[in-house]
C-alpha cells in the first residue's frame, strides 16, 4: 500500500501542499484536504436538553421539536388505523400482542411485530409501502417554519419560501432542510444521530472524500483557482485521541465521483461556479449508500482557516428526491428504522415531493429535485493520483448487498413513476422478512401474526437472510448446515 | 375495481440526467450514477381509469380558479368509492389546468355541527388529508322524485339504506393554485400524490 504512510517531504514541498507557510504572491500552490464531517446542512435552533411536554428540544427551527413518529400507543392506533382493511382485533394485538410477557426478548420482539406491521400501510392489503410510498396515505411531517437557513440561491431569484443565510444572504434554496429539518435523527446540536453516523463510518473506512484546490496567485486569495472533490479509496488516518491525523497522503479517484471546478479565492473564501453537475460522494453510513451524489447546478463554498490546517464548507445542488428517498429508507428494513427512530418515511417520502422545488421537467410538469447543502469539515492532507486508475473497491459481501439495495431502489422509484405496485426484491429485509420468523417462535399468538400481517414471499431458494444464505419462504436456510441470521 | 390498460410505451429514463456537463475539462470515467435508470418496460400495464360516460362528470368553472365538480350517477356502490372518484377527479382537473394543488372549498350551513379542521396541533404538514374532502349529496331513494340533500357538516347521518338510491349526485368546490403548496392548511390537496393514491382504486359510477 502507497497510503497510510507519511511522506518524506522536504519543508518546501509542505508549505506548498499545506500552505502552513505560504508562499509568496504568484507562485503555483496547491492545498490538499480529507473531509471529516459530512452532514446535511440543517440549522438547529433549539436548546439542548429542553423538553417541553412530549416535545423534545422546540426551538425557532421545529416549535414542536423533532418528529416524534409512533412513539406512543395512541400514535400507533392512529396510523395503524389508516388502513380501513384492518381489523380493531388485528390493531389490538399488534400494540399488545398476546402472551408477551411468555417471551424472553419481548421488547425486541414487539418491535419487530410493529415494524412488520408499519410496512404495509397502503390502500389494500399486499401492498409493501416503503417501496411503493405513494400508495399509502400521508402521515404528516413536522418541517422547518424557520426563515434561516444555510446553503445557497442555487436559481438566482429571492423566493417567498426562499431562506435567508445566518450572514444575511436573501434567496438561500434548501427544501431539504424544510422537508427534513425536524426528523429525529437528523436534528440535533451537531449531535443528529445520523450525523454522527456518518462521521463514524467516514473514519472508520466506509468512504473516503478529499478536495484539492490549487492555484497560481496566493491560496487565501486567489482568482483564478481550481477546486477538485472525489472519492479516494484510502481510509482516514486517525490520530491517538481519534481525530484527523494530519498530513496523509490520499488518493483521489477521477471517477464517477470526481469534479473539478473553477473557483475565487477572497480571505480564505472559496466559491465555486456553479456547474450542471457535480459529482461527489453521497452521504452514506453503509456501503449500499454509497455512490455519486450527483447535485444538479451545483456549487461549493470553502472557509479555510488562516493557517491553512482546516476548514469548513457548504456543497450544494438540486438532488433527485426518489435517489434522497430511497437512499434514506431502504438501506436495511425501513420498518424498524421508523419504530426505533421515530421517523416516519412515508410522511418524509411526502414531504420530499411536496418540498420538490428544481431540475423541473417540462414534458411531465414535475419538480425532480429537491434543493439541499451539505455541510463538511476537512483536515489538512496531501491528495495525490493514483499511479493507475482503479475502480471503488467492493467486498464481496458488500457486492450482494448493494445489488440488493440497488434493486429495491429501482423498483421504487419505478413504482413512484408507472403507479404500478412493486414487490421487494429478494436480498432485502423489508417487514423484518425472515428475522420475525426467527424471532417470534415462543410467542402463543404467533399463528395470528404470522398468518395476518403481510410480508414478501419467495420461492424457496429465492429469499435471502441477513447473510445472504438461500431461504424458503419461512425463513429457513435451505442449507440445513449453516445457521440463519445475521453475519 | 380497477382496469388496467396496456400500453406500449417505454417512458423516458428517469432519475439522472443522461448526459453530463463538467465544468472545466472532461472528467475521466465520470459517469452519471444517480438513480438507476429504471423506465415502464414496454409492455407494462399502466394503471388508467376509464373514461366516465357521457353525463357523469361536470365540470363548470367559477370565479377565478374555482371550479365546481358533480358526480352523478343511478348505481350507488360506497359512499366512499365515488366521493373518491370525485377527489381524483379534481386531482385530474387540477393538473389539466396545469395547476399542482387545489383548497377544497367547504359547503358549510348555518346549524352545521361537524368542527372545522385546523391545522395540526403537532405542527406536521401534509399533502392531502382524505378524511377533509367532505363533498356534498343529493339523492332520490326508494322511488320518491323528490331530490334529498344531505351535508357531511350537518351532523346528520348517511341515508340509513344507501341500496334503495336511485340516482345521486355529489359535488365538491375547488379552487387550483400552482407553486408551493400549503401544506399546513387542513383543506389542501397535492393533486399529483392525491391522483397516484386514488388511480389503483376508482372507476366512475354508473
Amino acid at each position: 500500500m502507497m497510503l497510510k504512510r507519511r511522506l518524506m517531504i522536504c519543508g518546501a514541498a509542505v508549505a506548498l501542499s499545506t500552505g502552513v507557510a505560504a508562499p509568496a504572491a504568484a507562485e503555483p500552490w496547491v492545498r490538499g484536504y480529507v473531509v471529516n464531517t459530512y452532514a446535511y446542512a440543517f440549522r438547529y435552533g433549539g436548546r439542548p436538553g429542553f423538553t417541553r411536554g412530549s416535545e423534545i428540544e422546540p426551538g425557532v427551527d421545529c416549535p414542536h421539536g423533532r418528529s416524534s413518529h409512533f412513539t406512543t400507543d395512541a400514535q400507533l392506533r392512529i396510523a395503524l388505523g389508516r388502513q380501513k382493511w384492518r381489523s380493531q382485533q388485528e390493531i389490538d394485538w399488534i400494540i399488545a400482542p398476546p402472551g408477551l410477557d411468555q417471551v424472553r426478548e419481548r421488547q425486541g420482539l414487539r418491535f419487530d411485530i410493529l415494524s412488520r406491521a408499519v410496512s404495509y400501510r397502503a390502500y389494500k392489503r399486499g401492498i409493501a409501502t416503503y417501496v411503493n410510498p405513494w400508495a399509502a396515505e400521508d402521515p404528516g411531517q413536522p418541517e422547518v417554519t424557520s426563515r434561516i437557513g444555510e446553503g445557497f440561491n442555487l436559481d438566482g431569484k429571492v423566493g417567498a419560501r426562499d431562506f435567508v443565510s445566518p450572514a444575511g444572504e436573501m434567496g438561500i434554496d434548501n427544501a431539504l432542510y424544510r422537508a427534513w429539518g425536524c426528523d429525529a435523527p437528523w436534528r440535533g446540536d451537531g449531535n443528529a444521530e445520523f450525523d454522527l453516523r456518518v462521521r463514524d463510518s467516514m473514519r472508520f473506512g466506509l468512504f473516503t472524500m478529499v478536495l484539492r484546490i490549487s492555484g497560481n496567485q496566493d491560496p487565501m486569495n486567489d482568482s483564478d483557482a481550481i477546486v477538485e472533490i472525489g472519492y479516494s479509496p484510502d481510509k482516514i488516518v486517525k490520530d491517538a485521541r481519534g481525530g484527523i491525523a494530519a498530513d496523509y497522503s490520499y488518493r483521489i479517484l477521477k471517477n464517477a465521483q470526481y469534479t473539478k471546478l473553477r473557483a475565487k479565492i477572497i480571505n480564505g473564501v472559496v466559491e465555486t461556479e456553479q456547474v450542471e453537475h457535480l459529482h461527489a460522494p453521497r452521504i452514506a453510513w453503509v456501503f449500499s449508500q454509497n455512490g455519486d451524489a450527483n447535485f444538479s447546478k451545483g456549487k461549493i463554498r470553502l472557509k479555510i482557516a488562516p493557517d491553512g490546517l482546516s476548514g469548513t464548507g457548504l456543497i450544494g445542488g438540486y438532488r433527485n428526491w426518489r435517489d434522497l428517498y430511497a437512499e434514506a429508507s431502504l438501506w436495511n428494513n425501513a420498518g424498524q428504522q421508523d419504530i426505533g427512530r421515530h421517523q416516519d418515511h412515508v410522511a418524509l417520502y411526502f414531504a420530499l415531493r411536496r418540498n420538490a422545488d428544481g431540475m423541473y421537467e417540462e414534458k411531465s410538469g414535475k419538480y425532480n429535485g429537491i434543493s439541499t447543502a451539505y455541510r463538511i469539515t476537512m483536515s489538512a492532507a496531501f491528495v495525490v493520483e493514483a499511479d493507475e486508475p482503479m475502480n471503488i473497491p467492493i467486498h464481496a459481501y458488500d457486492l450482494w448487498r448493494k445489488k440488493a439495495f440497488e434493486a429495491i431502489k429501482a423498483n421504487t422509484i419505478r413504482g413512484i413513476e408507472t403507479r404500478i405496485p412493486q414487490d421487494v426484491p429478494p436480498g432485502n429485509f423489508e417487514a423484518v422478512y425472515p428475522r420475525l420468523e426467527r424471532t417470534i417462535k415462543d410467542l402463543p399468538s404467533k399463528d395470528f401474526f404470522l398468518k395476518t400481517l403481510d410480508r414478501p414471499h419467495y420461492p424457496d431458494g429465492v429469499g435471502m437472510d441477513e447473510a445472504g444464505n438461500l431461504i424458503d419462504d419461512q425463513g429457513n436456510c435451505i442449507d440445513k448446515t449453516v445457521v440463519c441470521g445475521p453475519p | 375495481m380497477n382496469r388496467n390498460l396496456g400500453i406500449g410505451l417505454t417512458l423516458a429514463a428517469l432519475g439522472a440526467a443522461a448526459s453530463v456537463s463538467f465544468a472545466v475539462d472532461a472528467q475521466p470515467g465520470a459517469a452519471p450514477t444517480s438513480a438507476p435508470a429504471n423506465p415502464a418496460q414496454a409492455g407494462d400495464v399502466l394503471p388508467m381509469v376509464p373514461l366516465a360516460k357521457p353525463g357523469v362528470v361536470t365540470v363548470q368553472k367559477r370565479d377565478g380558479d374555482r371550479f365546481h365538480l358533480v358526480v352523478a350517477g343511478h348505481k350507488f356502490n360506497t359512499r366512499a368509492e365515488i366521493e373518491k372518484y370525485l377527489a381524483y377527479r379534481a386531482a385530474e382537473l387540477t393538473l389539466e389546468q396545469k395547476a399542482s394543488w387545489f383548497t377544497f372549498i367547504e359547503a358549510r350551513s348555518k346549524g352545521d355541527t361537524a368542527p372545522e379542521p385546523r391545522s395540526d396541533p403537532t405542527g406536521r404538514r401534509y399533502s392531502f388529508r382524505m378524511d377533509y374532502f367532505r363533498p356534498a349529496w343529493r339523492y332520490k331513494a326508494g322511488g320518491a322524485p323528490a331530490w334529498v340533500s344531505w351535508s357531511p357538516f350537518s351532523g346528520a347521518a348517511f341515508i340509513a339504506d344507501p341500496k334503495g338510491i336511485t340516482d345521486f349526485e355529489v359535488s365538491a368546490d375547488i379552487v387550483l393554485h400552482k407553486g408551493a403548496m400549503d401544506g399546513a392548511d387542513p383543506l389542501a390537496f397535492e393533486a399529483q400524490a392525491v391522483a397516484d393514491l386514488l388511480i389503483n382504486q376508482v372507476s366512475p359510477p354508473e
